[in-house]
């Protein structure tokens, strides 16, 4: 019963998507509250796995935006609400978020396991294009202050399934390495000042 | 009611993502995983005073750019040459190949999508044919058929023009497409012998490319009787076919992290199959490998034509044939620079011009097509990639960054 109801509202949320993407270049705030539902107040989440939108790049936004759309990146939460999203709509939302401070997050590090995480980090030369501070830039996403259990996921699957439409390049920069490493370095990032 | 509805979805939206949880975790590794991981392919070859180095790859756009923002007037040409915005929204758009009846089929890269352009006269409409692939650039006709090749797909698509909706026959198994990804998306083209010329790139910045790398091959267009028809190829984006000698020339990205100024792009010209072009011990017009030696490791291979520039990304070629364009243009090679990211100072975001001897001698590079790149401030707005001649003689490019293509049109 539940889930019936939630796939309704899912559904709810996609017709409605559709509707306001003929909208101007302003999200509408109803638009935006589709998306903070989950990813919370100003885009700074406060669920555990979902990412921080608050000042993430505005480009890496869209694209990512496009490639669920797409179906290219499977994200099974956002995949029927992403469908039929127009470009316009999607630029809208990117400039939305992208220009809201990242909020930080409570974080209790482990002082080892981050500052294994740096030294891999350092040792990968992540700060490269995700710059020295990890804010990055473009089409590359900032990871200072993103969620630990996200950034996880994300690098698992940028490791073991790289995928149609995801950048070879990162795919690249993560093969071989293993769960404990990548923990390592989701708990650096997250535990960073955004 | 509107707002109730919104409460209503934002409330329920709500508790979707909580009911969700955290999310399931990937699959668990291998066990054994490897202890240490090579870096990735474009940081291969870079030293360590290049550590600190802020270069790497330029984002791409996978968005409509609306027309108006399109800088169109920033465009240079020479004289009696003019440009115009002739399709739009078509993000990532690269090689471009033009059907019987006149639909142009458009390939990308990221965004996954094959599309298709009508002209009408008045304007253009564009849909999409197929999407979804991995890295769908190269696009070919043949004989009616649309023939698309990914990095792990090949599709042809019998009679497209006439049957929009026609499902694609998969050639995947014939053409046996190996596994890496990096360098491995596709510009593909029919030569004038009929066969399907399909490049495979080395997967790597700069490594010992295991055996089906590195390499040109042509098939039959079914598929059947692959040959390896040049050797020591790098990353080709582009090729075509002298107008009068029949030879195929191709352009080949040179490596990375060996400094600003080398070593350079170069434009080959295959005049024997199974040469040997020099990669991964020699790059250009004789410079040697950093990291890969061996001894005298020019020997052998068949030098370029003429070198493109340093990083510059020379894409597409195309030998003009048109009635269009002054005399002078007869048989002239144009090649879509793309741009360098590898580079302090950017370099290329251009089309130039190639005019040589009839045996490939002194080849003369001239610009013909500037303005996506700013000097003074270092940015670039577009990237031009690809080209294809129109009946009418006018020339169409691709712009990857902006998704648009232009049209060229020469009068008096």
């Amino acid at each position: 019963m539940r889930a019936e109801r939630v796939a309704g509202a899912v559904a709810l949320a996609t017709a409605w998507l559709v509707a306001a993407s003929h909208a101007a270049a302003q999200p509408r705030s109803e638009l935006v509250a589709a998306c903070t539902a989950c990813h919370g107040p100003g885009g700074n989440s406060q669920t555990a796995s979902v990412p921080s939108l608050a000042g993430q790049p505005k480009l890496f936004i869209e694209n990512q935006l496009v490639l669920i759309r797409e179906g290219l990146r499977e994200v099974a939460a956002m995949r029927e609400s992403m469908s039929g999203v127009t470009d316009e709509t999607i630029v809208a939302l990117a400039t939305h978020f992208a220009a809201q401070p990242p909020a930080p997050k409570p974080v209790q590090t482990d002082t080892d396991k981050a500052r294994r995480g740096e030294a891999t980090a350092h040792r990968m030369l992540c700060g490269t294009c995700h710059l020295p501070d990890y804010t990055g830039q473009k089409q590359v996403p900032r990871l200072a202050g993103q969620d630990e259990g996200y950034l996880l996921q994300a690098m698992k699957q940028l490791r073991d399934a790289p995928g149609p439409g995801r950048d070879t390049i990162m795919a690249a920069a993560l093969y071989g390495l293993t769960d404990a490493v990548l923990a390592d370095l989701a708990h650096y990032f997250a535990g960073l000042k955004p | 009611m509107l707002a109730r509805t919104a409460l209503a979805v934002s409330l329920l939206s709500l508790a979707a993502c909580q009911s969700t949880g955290p999310q399931t975790a990937a699959p668990a590794a291998p066990a054994a995983a490897p202890a240490a991981a090579p870096p990735p392919a474009w940081q291969q070859g870079r030293s360590p005073d290049q550590a600190n180095s802020k270069l790497a790859p330029h984002a791409g756009r996978m968005t409509a750019t609306p027309a108006s923002e399109i800088p169109i007037a920033n465009y240079k040409l020479p004289p009696g040459f003019k440009a115009e915005v002739w399709a739009t929204g078509i993000p990532g758009a690269r090689a471009m190949v033009r059907g019987d009846s006149g639909k142009i089929y458009i390939g990308t890269r990221a965004i996954g999508r094959v599309y298709e352009v009508t002209d009408t006269g008045a304007q253009r409409t564009s849909r999409v044919v197929v999407d979804k692939l991995n890295q769908p650039a190269g696009v070919a006709m043949k004989d009616g058929a649309l023939y698309v090749i990914a990095i792990d797909k090949a599709l042809r698509f019998d009679g497209i023009e006439k049957n929009p909706n026609v499902a694609p026959v998969d050639m995947t198994a014939a053409f046996k497409l190996p596994k890496e990804q990096h360098h491995n998306w596709k510009y593909i083209a029919f030569g004038p012998d009929g066969k399907l010329y399909v490049p495979f790139g080395a997967p790597c910045n700069i490594c010992e490319p295991p055996a089906e790398y590195a390499q040109i091959r042509r098939y039959n267009a079914d598929g059947s009787g692959m040959e390896v028809i040049a050797r020591g190829v790098r990353n080709t984006q582009g090729f075509a076919w002298h107008p009068a000698t029949k030879e195929m020339w191709f352009t080949d990205h040179g490596r990375d992290w060996m400094g600003d100024d080398t070593p350079e792009d170069e434009l080959n010209r295959l005049t024997k199959h199974g040469d040997f072009y020099g990669f991964p011990y020699c790059h250009a017009n004789g410079v040697p490998d950093k990291d890969i030696k061996k001894p005298n490791p020019c020997d052998g291979v068949t030098l370029p034509v003429a070198t493109m520039g340093p990083h510059a990304a020379a894409m597409g070629v195309h030998f003009y044939t048109g009635n269009m364009f002054p005399a002078e243009y007869r048989n002239v090679m144009f090649v879509a620079r793309k741009g360098s990211w590898n580079r302090t100072k950017k370099f290329g975001f251009d089309v130039v011009t190639v005019r040589m001897d009839a045996d490939g001698k002194n080849a003369k590079i001239e610009p013909f097509m500037t303005g996506f790149l700013d000097p003074a401030s270092d940015t670039f707005s577009g990237r031009p990639t690809y080209f294809l001649q129109l009946p009418d003689g006018s020339l169409l490019v691709s712009d990857e960054q902006l998704g648009a293509i232009y049209r060229i049109t020469y009068a008096r």
